[in-house]
């Protein structure tokens, strides 16, 4: 109940705070401006010497589920972060910690309140895909869980990952170093174009790095008839154990640090 | 009997880790029995705050044992019999008045039946019937100092950590916190009470305990501190100047008034004044014990503190 409660919580002071509210219209507006060539595509289909024209309207998709999917990555990082620093900031954090709840039980509250708003933000971002689709005139191959389970545990690996840097350090640091992280995680990922980095620094990177491959951006965003489709069911086994288990060692890591550290600011 | 607030060579340093660090605490050591109303008292700065927050378990002392009914800070068994009410209180500014108490009734582990009956009665003893869907973020300071009390009560504490409890309250409000602390008092309740209104403390506080740049000054029954110290006044009708000069030398003040001269003298001097002021021809009108006011003792404690650095 009171890790429940503090969740609730959490995800309504997420749904109250204004920075949010900004990036979230913008980003929508950006999404809109970006359903133009969408529209343009189904309206030219059909007409004479034109291709066909599923895999543009499913590239396109992609491209926008793929940039929505990167804006919620930054989201739960910075939501993560900054979920026990805005409370220990405000001095709320002392009322609700005065109660008897552990530290623990506090940072698991704020960590599933974290994941409400990222499970918000799937599934409007399924909608918006089926309705993108929709508009273009194709349909989404893979099956809905995919869709929803995978980033789902992404953005969970994220958030564990950015409040366990944010329970030793400001929030914006750990921001900035979950910003460094994603791109490091897109060099390295297998096939990606970087020349400049030897091969030893990329399998390196890619042996470190919380979520390459099964779990990367490319894969469980890629909406066509591609690889998600063709994949084993032991597979996404493997994948999603291997995320949950990052995501849990993180976590662990980061309640042991939250419950050794001082709640009000020197 | 095991008390309700143990400090044992407490100390604490902030920013000790990057150059010159600042000692908040300095081997504090006390105790709090349990029943007692106890006044926490030292100048802005002297670690007042720090010493709750140690007490509370957000802050982590460098050394020393602090115990909080019988259980170390921070533990939960600790917490559910603790009411709390922190300086410059925060609260959720998106939640009405209603809604912070069920979430800390639930947060406190009071079942809906126990929850439904404190929530009204708190929320109309804190004077904020009428203002149940307001939003905390539009409260005066006195409505959100007033419902930081209320919470505090919902869990019917055994201690009550109180800092700063009647800052941004005005005459009325503190009047009513002191109600309810005098009520809580009556009820055998522990109050651990941080306060600079010491003409307030005074009037329910059992036992003070005064801090001053992380040490301990002074501790003990009030009672007992304004008694130690404590003046005879004698009032004359008059007094010749050279006897005002004799009583000068022998540690007496004068003070002179338009109903006569007052001579305030030590408890164990009064005989020999008196006769010395008979002698001399002096009308004696009255004689009364004069004693120290809590704010005297914590201004001249305070003092002999800074000159002995």
């Amino acid at each position: 109940m009171r890790i429940r409660a503090i969740a609730f919580l959490t995800f309504s002071g997420f749904l109250r705070n204004k920075l949010m509210i900004f990036f979230v219209a913008l980003f929508a507006v950006v999404v809109l401006l970006m359903m133009t060539p969408l529209m343009l595509f189904k309206a030219q289909a059909g007409a004479p010497g034109m291709p066909h024209t599923e895999s543009m309207v499913l590239g396109l998709i992609g491209s926008i589920m793929s940039l929505l999917s990167g804006f919620g990555s930054l989201l739960a990082a910075w939501a993560a972060a900054d979920a026990v620093w805005s409370d220990i900031r405000s001095g709320t954090i002392l009322a609700v910690l005065a109660r008897p709840v552990r530290r623990w039980e506090f940072l698991l509250g704020k960590f599933l309140g974290v994941q409400l708003l990222m499970a918000a933000y799937v599934l409007m971002m399924l909608a918006l895909s089926y309705l993108l689709a929709a508009i273009g005139g194709e349909h989404i191959h893979p099956a809905p869980w995919l869709l929803i389970v995978y980033p789902l545990l992404r953005y969970a690996l994220y958030s564990a990952l950015a409040m366990l840097l944010a329970s030793v350090m400001h929030p914006i640091v750990s921001f900035a170093i979950m910003l460094v992280i994603m791109v490091l995680e897109t060099i390295a990922a297998p096939g990606s174009r970087a020349p400049y980095l030897p091969a030893w620094l990329k399998a390196g990177l890619y042996a470190v790095l919380p979520s390459p491959d099964l779990l990367s951006e490319t894969r469980f965003l890629t909406i066509t008839e591609a690889s998600l489709k063709r994949t084993p069911a032991l597979n996404h086994l493997t994948a999603l154990a291997y995320g949950l288990d990052w995501t849990l060692v993180f976590f662990l890591l980061a309640a042991w640090l939250f419950s050794r550290r001082s709640l009000v600011r020197d | 009997m095991r008390p309700a607030i143990e400090f044992r060579g407490v100390t604490k340093q902030y920013g000790s880790g990057s150059g010159e660090g600042v000692t908040a605490l300095a081997d504090v050591s006390f105790a709090v029995a349990a029943g007692e109303v106890c006044g926490f008292l030292g100048p802005n700065g002297a670690g007042k705050t720090t010493c709750i927050n140690t007490l509370m378990g957000f802050l982590f002392p460098d050394s020393g044992e602090v115990g909080v009914l019988g259980y170390p800070p921070g533990d939960v068994r600790a917490k559910s019999q603790i009411g709390f009410v922190p300086e410059n209180f925060a609260f959720h500014p998106f939640l009405t008045g209603p809604k912070l108490l069920r979430l800390h009734a639930v947060l406190a582990g009071l079942d809906a039946a126990a929850a439904g009956r404190r929530i009204p009665e708190l929320f109309a003893q804190a004077q904020l019937c009428g203002h149940e869907d307001l939003r905390i973020g539009k409260y005066s300071r006195g409505m959100v100092q007033r419902l930081g009390i209320a919470q505090a009560l919902l869990n019917d504490p055994q201690l009550l950590v109180l800092d700063e409890p009647t800052s941004g309250l005005d005459p009325a409000g503190r009047r009513d916190v002191r109600e309810i602390l005098l009520a809580l008092k009556s009820m055998g309740k522990t109050v651990f009470l941080s306060s600079h209104i010491l003409a307030e403390l005074e009037q329910f506080a059992d036992r003070v305990i005064i801090i001053d740049h992380g040490r301990l000054i002074r501790e003990g029954p009030l009672a007992e501190l304004l008694d130690r110290g404590g003046r005879v006044a004698i009032l004359v009708d008059s007094l010749p100047e050279e006897m005002e000069k004799l009583l000068a030398d022998s540690g007496a003040a004068i003070e002179r008034g338009g109903q006569g001269v007052r001579v305030l003298v030590d408890p164990v001097l009064k005989r020999e004044a008196v006769e010395r002021l008979w002698a001399a021809g002096c009308d004696v009108v009255s004689m009364n014990p004069v004693r120290n006011s809590l704010e005297d003792l914590f201004l001249t404690l305070v003092s002999d503190a800074e000159k002995a650095r």
